[in-house]
């Protein structure tokens, strides 16, 4: 083993949203991968992807779980505040999904012959929209995310224009279910378990996951500030390192269930988690914290996502952006020399 | 938009001696308050009816997110509400906010000055609020609550070694979470936490 790191700080506090792609940081500080590296760690839990990007633009926090395209939208200042940020660990891939209400699905059931066929699915999911005289009001959580790419991208590929033909609109993840059973809204796309739940509880049905509709992509990434990254760079390869291993104890099979009681702790994601537990969801949404490609992050998907955010106009079209501001954020690179 | 200096400010706070505070202190600086709300079911509807030209939000809501993807979506709105910084520019105001607990989004096209002193009366109560909870909480419950917090609050810190602050925040945001009163997730606290532990020690 190599001689231990010159750690700049050994202290740090990590932000992160109780979902269930957290698990290598809370698996990190659990089993001791942390104190392994020589890092003392307090994950604090946030209630928004603002506050994660907020506190750690201002450095209250020195890393935190983010969705994919934070860093991107940070460094890009597409929200305001711009603050240069990357990630040399990618924490998940896949695990988004789109649901629809119970109501919404039986009609849609009656008319889909192959839920397979993703194309035949779009197309009478449109028929169905044409038919009944109201607009589906489909809710996402984040403008900066996969999940609202992804829901984007396939409305797009089945000739469903989001901005007519559906009404989009942002609801925090922890008041879905209840807006979804109570018909505020007719479907959602987000990350798990709130597709699970919907579908454990029935009170919805699932439309097609994030993993059909894009293949394999990077999900939740750990962030920091290109200068925290500048000013620590011993520290910042511990934690990568300790998360990187992390990664691998939460996909490994044997932990399952150690997994989902670490994860039902109260600081972390409940008892949303304890019903979780013994719960195999009909549909594999590919959800993955370790394996092959799955934790270098991904220049390719950090391409295709700084298309996503021109698309919606979330770039304006007069604001040139190279494409080598992808190489600043997803940092191949680090990952590459610190992971053997 | 109106010429009147008088701004119309939506409130987002769950805590009801501070919003009913801030709302005197803006009133008092010559503002309009349109419409205070606790966690609320659709924002997207309040905006839409009130016009806010600000909106003043505590930092710990999840109605944040909320707020930024309607500033992303609101091409028919006549209103687009766009991040503080984006308009200030003003890195200081911006950490002071951050520390305080409190961010706001604002109407586009409004003056940053005018928008300064909102900002600040703002600050400054929800600092004033942070150092009064703690004393506000102990005095609310009592005593033998108090005891159950305590304890819980002491297992968070060892089980997350984080400050006694920070113990209090994962409780109070439980509390929120389960839509439970603050003793009884303190006492379920207890029962997991020595449970782990016992677990931990086999």
């Amino acid at each position: 083993m190599s001689a231990p790191l010159a750690l700049e700080k050994n202290s740090l506090k990590i932000g992160f949203i109780a979902l269930l792609d957290c698990a290598p940081l809370v698996v990190a500080r659990e089993k001791g991968f942390f104190e392994k590296y020589g890092l003392n760690v307090v994950l604090c839990k946030e209630s928004s992807w603002a506050s994660i990007r907020d506190k750690v633009s201002f450095g209250l926090y020195d890393a935190a779980h983010m969705l994919a395209p934070i860093p991107l939208a940070s460094t890009l200042g597409l929200n305001g505040n711009k603050t240069p940020m990357l990630t040399a660990l990618s924490l998940s891939q896949n695990g988004t999904a789109i649901t629809l209400s119970q109501e919404l699905y039986l009609q849609l059931s009656e008319l889909v012959a192959d839920w397979d066929h993703q194309q035949h699915v779009g197309e009478k999911f449109k028929t169905l929209i044409n038919r009944n005289n109201k607009k589906p009001v489909i809710a996402t959580v984040y403008p900066y995310s996969n999940h609202h790419y992804q829901l984007r991208y396939w409305l797009e590929e089945n000739g469903i224009n989001a901005d007519k033909d559906i009404q989009l609109v942002a609801v925090p993840p922890t008041k879905m279910l209840s807006n979804l059973s109570n018909g505020v809204i007719d479907g959602y796309c987000v990350g798990e378990p709130w597709n699970s739940l919907a579908l454990m509880e029935q009170i919805g049905g699932l439309l097609t996951t994030g993993h059909t509709i894009w293949g394999d992509h990077m999900e939740k990434v750990l962030g920091v500030t290109q200068s925290w990254a500048d000013n620590h760079p011993q520290s910042h390869q511990a934690l990568i390192k300790a998360l990187y291993e992390a990664c691998q104890w939460a996909e490994a099979d044997q932990n399952r269930t150690e997994l989902f009681e670490l994860l039902s702790l109260p600081p972390y994601l409940d008892q949303a988690a304890s019903k979780l537990a013994n719960y195999h969801s009909p549909y594999n949404m590919q959800q993955r914290f370790h394996g092959e490609s799955v934790n270098a992050p991904d220049l390719a998907h950090g391409s295709f996502l700084l298309k996503q955010m021109q698309k919606c106009g979330q770039i304006p079209a007069s604001h040139v952006v190279d494409d080598s501001i992808v190489k600043s954020v997803y940092r191949h690179d680090l990952y590459k020399s610190w992971i053997a | 938009m109106s010429n009147s200096k008088r701004l119309n400010v939506l409130l987002i706070d769950d805590e009801p001696e501070r919003l009913k505070a801030l709302e005197k202190a803006l009133h008092a600086i010559g503002h309009h308050v349109v419409c205070q709300l606790p966690n609320t079911s659709d924002l997207n509807k309040h905006v839409e009816d009130n016009h806010p030209d600000i909106v003043i939000i505590d930092m710990d809501s999840p109605n944040r997110d909320t707020l930024e993807s309607m500033a992303t979506m609101s091409k028919n709105n006549p209103r687009p509400i766009v991040f503080f910084a984006e308009q200030q520019n003003d890195r200081k105001t911006m950490s002071d906010a951050i520390n305080a607990g409190v961010s706001a989004y604002i109407a586009d096209g409004l003056q940053p000055d005018r928008v300064k002193a909102i900002m600040d009366t703002a600050i400054a109560h929800f600092d004033a609020h942070s150092s009064l909870r703690a004393e506000l909480e102990s005095t609310k419950n009592q005593l033998a609550d108090r005891k159950v917090i305590e304890k819980a609050k002491g297992m968070l810190m060892k089980h997350q070694g984080c400050d006694e602050k920070q113990a209090f925040e994962t409780l109070r945001k439980l509390a929120m979470d389960r839509g439970q009163k603050l003793p009884n997730v303190a006492q379920n606290v207890i029962e997991v936490l020595e449970l782990t532990n016992g677990l931990q020690n086999r």
